[in-house]
């Protein structure tokens, strides 16, 4: 029996579905058998990034409706041999063509199948997040290190705390060192006491992360890329491993090297 | 010989009239009556009115109150009796006590009490806390915090750290902003409470001693 983990974040745009297909690739690259389902129905985008649009056929609703059954669904993703699975989102139908209870059904259906079953939540609080955390045992949430997306992570965390799921673990996305060196974000000391959850990970802001999504191939197949190497880690620290919080600092200014010690499990 | 139903005594702080709660109102207040005429005194002196188990009305206080103050040479200083209708004791009940809550109020997130309320966590912006009574927050307070919901004014709110976004105490509103110096600045612990003017003002936790005295429930720390 695997596990349903719900990527999660209150505010749009962070990089819920970014975190999704990364994690998923890295999952699946470490052997796990990973089914990613898209439940941002009306707006998906979980097969763009990971470059499976045009191999779609059937969706979320057809499958929930009965017009199809699970497997004739899921698009492979070839890059990783037979481990990574994908049940696209609806893009016509409306959010609330699908019921929790439905969502359920169908997440614990997969459980049977895959050790993971990475569910992408779409932006807010209503309809569509509750379908999203139906059918979960964990949640992440992704925020950045802006004021306004760390207020709706605390509001969702907040949520997801009345669920009756683990408490759910942070991602801080989009870290860019300078800026927040100069205060003009929030440190990670400050979102992580702000939000009082365990931090899971850090990934920084990199240009190749967009221009990897646009190609429709996520980034950590990429094993050089810092971002890259933020998703491993993460990817090791579900699968149970104790790994260290990677350093904001670059390589050649390694005298200046500071482990950040809030991660130390 | 009858029964007396409205016993005299002198006392330091004035005259204490006894009344007997056994008998029928109309009896008492005749003799009441009758006996706050009789005496002559000097000037004026304080009475208190002691009731033993007898509820009274509003309207029945306000008589005997009346009667007393009528004979020109005495002044009701308290009226005291051993008894109140269970309503009022409920709401003592309730509005006396403490809520703990253990946790994090998150943005979005509402906490109610009846009563007096401890928040062992922080109160994080856009969280709220609304109590009938006092806040008391044992950790970082950077939300929305509403003392006195029901219009106590002595209600006051105090927190280790001190940040919140608004205060509102009774129908008292402060929007804390940059023009809040002391609050910005301040690195103690600090507490805010309605000032007689019904202002909303801050001070040092040490200050409750002095401005709620009677917060104090417990005799002694020797
Ligand atoms: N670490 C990152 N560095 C740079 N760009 C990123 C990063 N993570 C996400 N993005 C970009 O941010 C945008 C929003 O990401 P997305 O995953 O679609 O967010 P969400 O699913 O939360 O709405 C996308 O263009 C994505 O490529
Ligand atoms: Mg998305």
């Amino acid at each position: 029996m695997g596990e349903a983990i719900v990527i999660t974040s209150g505010k749009g745009g962070v990089g819920k579905t970014t975190t999704t297909a990364n994690l998923g690739t890295a999952l699946a690259l470490q052997g796990k058998k990973v089914c990613l389902v898209d439940t941002d129905i009306g707006l998906r985008n979980l097969d763009l990034v990971l470059g499976l649009d045009n191999r779609i056929i059937y969706d979320l609703v057809d499958v929930i409706n009965g017009r199809c059954k699970v497997h004739q669904a899921l698009v492979r993703d070839k890059r990783v041999d037979e481990k990574l699975f994908l049940l696209p989102a609806a893009q016509t139908t409306d959010k609330n063509a699908v019921t929790p209870e439905q969502m359920k059904s169908l997440i614990d259906e997969l459980k049977r199948e895959y050790d993971y079953v990475l569910i992408d939540c779409p932006a807010g609080i209503e309809q569509g997040y509750k379908n999203a955390v139906a059918g979960a045992d964990r949640a992440i949430v992704v925020t950045t290190p802006e004021i306004s997306a760390v207020r709706d992570a605390d509001r969702i965390i907040g949520l997801l705390e009345k669920e009756a799921i683990e408490p759910p673990k942070l991602i801080i996305n989009r870290i860019r060192k300078d800026l927040m060196k100069n205060g003009d974000t929030m440190d990670i000391t400050e979102i992580t006491t702000h939000l009082s959850i365990d931090l899971l990970g850090i990934i920084i802001d990199n240009e190749e992360v967009i221009s990897s999504s646009n190609k429709g191939e996520p980034i950590v197949m990429d094993p050089n890329n810092k971002a890259s190497l933020g998703y491993r880690n993460i990817a090791r620290r579900i699968l149970g491993e104790s790994v260290p919080l990677m350093t904001l600092e670059d390589q050649q200014k390694g005298m200046f090297k500071k482990l950040i010690s809030i991660f130390s499990k | 010989m009858k029964k007396q139903l409205v016993h005299i005594k002198g006392t330091k702080e004035g005259l204490v009239l006894r009344l007997d709660d056994q008998c029928a109102y109309a009896d008492l207040v005749e003799e009441l009556s009758h006996k706050v005429s009789e005496g002559s005194i000097d000037g004026i002196v304080d009475v208190q009115l002691h009731l033993g188990n007898r509820y009274l009305s509003n309207e029945q206080q306000v008589e005997l109150i009346n009667i007393v103050e009528n004979s020109g040479s005495m002044q009701v200083a308290k009226l005291h009796s051993d008894v109140i209708p269970i309503i009022e004791s409920n709401e003592k009940l309730i509005t006396e006590q403490y809520d703990t809550y253990v946790g994090i109020v998150r943005s979005g997130q509402v906490l109610k009490s009846a009563g007096d309320i401890i928040v062992i966590g922080d109160v994080n912006p856009n969280g709220q806390v609304e109590a009938v009574g006092n806040i008391y927050v044992l950790g970082n307070l950077r939300g929305i915090v509403h003392a006195g919901i029901e219009g106590n004014r002595d209600a006051i709110v105090a927190a280790s750290q001190f940040k919140p976004t608004h205060v509102l105490i009774a129908d008292s509103i402060e929007i804390m902003s940059n023009e809040s110096p002391v609050v910005q600045n301040s690195s103690e612990q600090l507490f805010a409470y309605l000032n007689r003017d019904g202002i909303i003002s801050y001070e040092r936790l040490q200050e409750v001693r002095k401005i709620r005295p009677f917060f104090n429930k417990v005799k002694g720390g020797s």
